[in-house]
């Protein structure tokens, strides 16, 4: 028989396929949901931390620009500065170097005063153009108009990017006589302590109108800014605050927010990144440590599977060896399992069953010795119930001449076994000639031929028998007589007629029988052959010969008057006047 | 002073008429609340003739007392001298970083006094180089013909000749200077309201453990 990919010889390769199978397909299932998992966890946390991270950043500059404004307001106070304000003509080279020696004092990179009216009086760094006065003066006009003590703003100052801070001079409150600005770079340093306190890759860039992008600073190394400024400038097309980037390889979490610049000038973008990695660690620890799990999961299931198989497919094979044992016939062996499960239950009922398979075999067997084997089948097959039917049937009967005298002389136990002798001899040959015994009378046999099983000529197989047996007991008697055992004489009568055949009896002992006139008819005839005129052992009835395809030769004894009829019947001898001995003629 | 603005408040109240010059009343109040608006410094500048020089060039004195200048609002005409004696514990550095008039008195002693003539129109702040929260304000006027508004918002001006004059309301917490152009007419008085929106007090608030402030 072919075999699909999964049907299995083995129950036990069966069960351990779809044992491993669906706990692969679980353990897969689960492995790949805890990764994701912790793959979003990882980003959610990310996301959290850039957001944090960008707290921290807008922190840091709101710090520097308080720390920029209180030098703002003690410089204000500086009585140095007001001494040269006081001036009619304020010297700006003094006050120029008083803002340098501020430079160093506060740590500011950048600082100047200007006027009350916004003009540049003085400027820590020597030649502050127009271009780099503009934002400072713009943020002083904005905080004049607004009323504001401080004011800052994004901007760049000699084409590196600052936050500016600008604050009045107050003299004195809330009177204003003179502006301070104030500035700090963003630069790497500030990207690199922006890094430092949020663990955070940071980095500045920006994009100008025609959309090339520019990197202003930045913490990662050269090669990844150059893959994130493309990542910038979409941004600038299509903002997005949080993305999953891979740079170099490696993937990151990246915010990124915009910061305006004053003046006009293209919005800065900080990126702020973490890389997914750092996040995931823990997550790989947890992503082996279920890898391993599983595997051992696995390998308990192997050995679970095994043990199972084994426990199912061990008994189904022990099971299975004795069908076979039972279907050749040997009801001897019987399953030991110990167990009551199911499969113990079917081993019982295995047990059980062969012991009803034995002892119907035993039935049948002692059936088959008791009544012919032909009534034994036709007992088996049908339900056993009184009754029966009309047939013609041949009745052979036999019985052995003057054996009540031979009994006398000899043991029981010796006649016996002479007796058996003869009896197994003449049975075997009724059955060859498709006779059935009927039954055993002392040491008469009465044997049917038509019944129960139909058989055609039938007349013809009696008396084909009848000659057998008489050649048969010659034989038997050479026996007999050279074992110094007295020889024995029998007489055949033989007769066809409709009788009753059935189960006859009560409803609880019942034999496979034949009766009619015809069947005493035919132990009639057997008896007449003790008639020494006839000097024949076998004796026929005319119905036996015209029942005949083929009729043999036959004497005619004469007429018979049969008890309750009328009408005689003729009767035959078969062969010749005194022929006893075989083979007869035919 | 008071005496002046006790008559001119008198006058107004019994309605008084029958005067050479017109007596303007002022009544300064908040825009929004409508509440009356003190040290508001009114002034009238005769647009049809010069303002007549100082009738009054006795100096006028911003003390120091308790760590406050007081007044906290004077109004001079050009010219004139201010004394700023130091009436208090402590020494004071006076200054002005001022356009109209740049100066400063530095440290000096209690007791003493030093005067500064103020010849240009103009607002002048004066402030202490050692006491930030002390702030005084001097309005220096081309004109003879002002006055300061009292706790009721009001203020009197001097009368007026009749003309046309250039009416000016300032206070430090207002934005800019309400101006207003008035025809002074002798036969009548007029009661002038203004109303302005005044900036948040933005006075340094004292340091905890020295005296209140009863701004």
């Amino acid at each position: 028989m072919a075999r699909g990919p999964f049907q299995f010889r083995r129950f036990s390769t069966r069960l351990i396929c779809l044992l491993l199978g669906l706990l692969t397909a679980v353990l897969a299932a689960v492995y790949f949901l805890i990764s994701q998992a912790n793959l979003q966890n990882a980003i959610d946390h990310s996301e959290s931390n850039l957001e944090l991270g960008s707290r921290v950043f807008d922190r840091a500059i709101l710090q520097r620009i308080e720390s920029l404004a209180n030098s703002a307001s003690v410089m204000s106070q500086d009585y140095g500065i007001r001494s040269v304000l006081l001036q009619d003509k304020p010297d700006t080279a003094t006050l120029s170097s008083n803002l340098k020696s501020y430079t160093q004092r506060v740590h500011a990179p950048v600082i100047a005063l200007f006027d009350a009216d916004g003009k540049l009086l003085a400027n820590s760094e020597a030649g502050m153009d127009n271009e780099n006065q503009g934002p400072f003066a713009w943020l002083i006009h904005k905080a004049a108009a607004q009323d504001k003590d401080l004011m800052t703003g994004f901007a760049y100052l000699n084409g590196g990017l600052h936050v500016l801070v600008v604050k009045p001079l107050y003299a004195p409150y809330p009177e204003i006589a003179a502006w301070f600005g104030l500035a700090f770079p963003i630069d790497e340093e500030f990207a690199r302590e922006i890094k430092r306190i949020t663990l955070l890759d940071v980095t500045f860039a920006t994009v100008d109108e025609a959309g090339a992008s520019r990197l202003l600073a930045s913490t990662l190394p050269g090669s990844d800014t150059r893959e994130l400024l493309p990542v910038v400038a979409d941004n600038v097309r299509h903002p997005v605050r949080v993305r999953t980037l891979t740079l170099g390889g490696a993937r990151y979490v990246t915010l990124l927010k915009t910061q305006e610049l004053l003046g006009g000038d293209s919005p800065v973008t900080v990126v702020l990144q973490r890389p997914l990695a750092s996040e995931l660690a823990a997550a790989h620890d947890l992503g082996n440590l279920v890898v391993l799990i599983s595997l051992a999961a696995l390998a308990v299931a192997t050995l679970a599977a095994l043990w199972i198989a084994r426990g199912v497919s061990q008994p189904l094979q022990l099971l299975a060896g004795h069908t076979k044992l039972v279907a050749t016939g040997d009801y001897s062996k019987r399953l030991t399992l110990r167990r009551v499960d199911e499969l113990g239950q079917l081993a019982a009922a295995f047990n059980q069953m062969t012991a009803g398979l034995a002892e119907r075999d035993r039935v049948r067997d002692l059936l088959g010795k008791v009544v012919s084997p032909e009534i034994a089948a036709q007992l088996l097959q049908s339900d056993l119930k009184l009754g029966g039917e009309e047939r013609e049937v041949t009745i052979l009967f036999c019985d052995l001449r003057n054996f009540t005298g031979l009994s006398e002389t000899m043991a029981p136990a010796e006649i016996l076994n002479l007796l058996n002798r003869y009896l197994d001899r003449m049975s075997a040959i009724i059955e060859q000639h498709g006779g059935v015994i009927d039954k055993f009378i002392g040491d008469a046999i009465m044997a049917l031929f038509g019944a129960p099983v139909t058989l055609p000529d039938a007349a013809s197989h009696a008396i084909a028998a009848a000659r057998e047996m008489a050649r048969a007991l010659n034989e038997l008697n050479r026996e007999f007589a050279a074992e110094g055992r007295p020889t024995l004489a029998f007489g055949i009568g033989i007769n066809t007629a409709r009788v009753v055949a059935g189960n006859m009896g009560s409803k609880t002992r019942l034999n496979y029988t034949v009766i009619g006139d015809g069947v005493n008819l035919a132990s009639r005839l057997e008896a007449l052959t003790k008639e020494p005129s006839y000097d024949t052992p076998i004796i026929v009835s005319e119905a036996t010969l015209r029942a005949m395809s083929d009729p043999p030769p036959s004497r005619h004894l004469g007429d018979v008057k049969v008890r309750g009829k009328v009408e005689s019947v003729r009767i035959y001898a078969l062969g010749a006047k005194g022929e006893s001995q075989p083979p007869f003629r035919s | 002073m008071p005496a002046r603005i006790l008559a001119v408040a008198a006058a107004l109240v019994f309605g008084l008429t029958a005067r050479a010059e017109e007596l303007v009343k002022v009544v300064v109040r908040t825009t929004l609340e409508g509440k009356p608006v003190a040290d508001a410094v009114v002034s009238a500048t005769p647009l049809d003739h010069p303002a007549p020089p100082p009738a009054n060039v006795t100096p006028v004195e911003i003390e120091q007392k308790e760590q406050e200048f007081r007044p906290y609002v004077t109004a001079i005409q050009v010219g004139t001298t201010v004394n700023f004696p130091n009436h208090d514990t402590v020494q004071h550095h006076v200054y002005s970083l001022s356009k109209p008039k740049r100066f400063e008195i530095p440290l000096y002693q209690s007791g003493a006094s030093q005067a500064e003539v103020f010849d240009k129109p103009g607002v002048v702040t004066i402030g202490c180089n050692i006491h930030d929260w002390m702030v005084a304000y001097i309005v220096v006027l081309p004109t003879p013909y002002f006055a300061k508004t009292d706790a009721t918002g009001a203020a009197a001006l001097p009368p007026l000749p009749a003309g046309r004059y250039r009416l000016e309301v300032w206070h430090p917490r207002a934005p800019a200077p309400l101006v207003q152009e008035i025809t002074s007419d002798p036969s009548k008085q007029a009661v002038l309201d203004f109303s302005v929106a005044l900036k948040p007090d933005k006075r340094i608030r004292r340091a905890p453990g020295g005296r209140s402030n009863d701004y």
